[in-house]
């Protein structure tokens, strides 16, 4: 202690006075060392604030990681995950197919055929890749023809050997198979899909209500033909048998008009000159795992950002709140031994 | 070296209770709260670091909380028993902060507040370093040292004016 001449006169005669535990005070604080020592349980190492840190943080890192690395492996290796990664493939993977490959295809997909003992609303898209756009439209439009089909509508820039054509035909439902082979042939298969709707029980109830309405109007007849009728009675049954006619008619039209749709299946055709997106390869394990790694990497930091987003302010009102309470508690300390 | 509480208690009750005496002006208080001192730190002494202080700051910080709860504790008695006292002072004995110690410093010293008296005792009479005294009395050490030179300073113009008187 670094003291001017007077001070440290002062500090001497104080260290030299200074007052020792009277004899009865040591007697009872050595008899206090003296006791036996309680049993204690086994001692925790105690962590300072900074070290602490010092081993969270690296822990909770390590701790995100492995549980993004461990997601990632796992949804590699599910069917799930395996599925979804495949899903957005397909396109392409048709697109990658060969001619004779489109053809199993195509096969595979032409076997799905109408049921003949059934009315259905058959529908067929397929999109193909053509070399000669011009020469393989025109020959869809005679194929069409040749199948006992109309063409609905075309979309198609007549000479133009590159590009794109749309066409919508009507194939009788008979010969929907064999059509869409041969269509298949035509060029390369980029995407297909064929669209089965069962419209039986719409005929079925028409067929149903036709027969009703037939029974009807032959009761109808019947009381008309009835001796004894007053001549308003008469008119209201002229009406009903007309009413009843009409809903006849109408009916028929509309069972006609379904059984005509349903003898025929559309077929949608897009061809297009252009060349397809390449094929991407299909990506390993490794490569679905470091993806999906990612993936859970990204959602953790997310709410890792929620957390401090919400946390931080919280945390720093609890230090503010901690810290003027350890100012107002040296306040008071500070007054009390000022006070006395 | 982890040393036995038996050893500390051999060492260091002296200096716990010279500071007492300071901290409080009262003997009879200080002889109390340095048994109460060191029944606590007997039941704490597992907890102990002697790598993190010397016993000597570990047992006057115990003796400086056990002082400041008693003195809590008396503030909320004499509110309770409402006595309304400008300042009560403690009647400080003759003799009360040191043996042979002269009528004029002992009369200074008790003019003295207890922060005064208590970084004197730890600077002073225990010779703690600094870091050590500002640590257990949760200043910095400038405010440590600073304090320590108005207190000296306050005692000797003390010291001056009783003998001039």
């Amino acid at each position: 202690v670094v003291m001017s001449q007077p001070d440290s006169i002062l500090a001497a005669e104080l260290r030299a006075a200074r007052l020792s535990a009277s004899p009865e005070l040591r007697a009872r604080v050595l008899e206090l060392a003296a006791r036996p020592s309680e049993p204690r349980g086994p001692r925790l190492p105690r962590l300072r604030l900074r070290r602490a840190l010092l081993v969270l943080a690296p822990a909770a890192v390590a701790v995100v990681l492995v549980v993004a690395v461990a997601g990632g492996l796992l949804d590699s290796s599910s069917p799930r995950g395996q599925a979804q990664q495949a899903q957005p493939l397909r396109a392409a993977d048709a697109g990658a197919l060969h001619a004779k490959a489109a053809a199993s295809v195509a096969q595979g997909a032409a076997g799905i055929a109408p049921t003949r003992s059934r009315a259905q609303d058959y529908e067929a898209e397929m999109r193909l890749r053509v070399r000669d756009l011009s020469a393989t439209t025109k020959r869809a439009l005679a194929l069409t023809r040749s199948f006992g089909g109309y063409v609905r509508s075309v979309d198609y820039g007549s000479g133009a050997q590159s590009g794109a054509a749309e066409l919508v035909v009507r194939i009788p439902i008979g010969s929907v198979q064999a059509a869409i082979l041969r269509y298949s042939a035509l060029g390369t298969i980029l995407d297909q899909h064929v669209a089965i709707r069962d419209v039986q029980p719409g005929i079925d109830a028409r067929f149903r209500r036709l027969q009703a309405l037939r029974a009807q109007i032959a009761k109808l007849q019947r009381r008309l033909a009835a001796a004894g009728l007053t001549s308003d009675e008469r008119k209201a049954l002229e009406a009903a048998l007309a009413r009843t006619r009409a809903q006849l008619v109408a009916v028929r039209r509309a069972q006609q008009q379904a059984e005509r749709r349903t003898s025929f299946a559309s077929v949608s055709l897009s061809l297009t000159s252009r060349k397809p997106v390449p094929a991407v390869s299909h990506p390993g394990r490794v490569d679905r795992a470091l993806h999906h790694a990612r993936t859970i990497l990204v959602k953790e930091l997310i709410v890792l950002l929620y957390v401090a987003v919400v946390g931080v302010p919280i945390l720093a009102l609890a230090l503010l709140l901690a810290g003027g309470e350890r100012f107002r508690r040296r306040r008071s300390t500070e007054r009390l031994l000022a006070s006395r | 070296v982890q040393q036995s509480f038996a050893s500390a208690v051999e060492e260091h009750l002296d200096d716990v209770h010279a500071y007492l005496v300071y901290l409080t002006g009262d003997r009879a208080a200080a002889e109390d709260l340095t048994a109460d001192t060191f029944e606590k730190a007997c039941r704490l002494w597992h907890r102990y670091d002697a790598r993190r202080a010397s016993a000597k700051t570990w047992l006057c910080h115990i003796a400086r909380t056990t002082a400041l709860d008693h003195f809590r504790a008396e503030a909320r008695r004499r509110r309770r028993e409402q006595v309304y006292e400008l300042r009560e002072r403690v009647d400080v004995d003759e003799g009360s902060f040191g043996e042979g110690l002269s009528p004029t410093i002992e009369a200074a010293l008790a003019t003295l507040s207890a922060g005064e008296r208590e970084v004197i005792a730890l600077r002073v009479l225990l010779d703690l370093d600094a870091e050590s005294a500002a640590r257990l009395l949760e200043i910095s050490v400038t405010a440590c040292t600073t304090r320590l030179h108005r207190a000296l300073k306050k005692l000797e113009e003390g010291v001056r004016g009783h003998v001039a008187a």
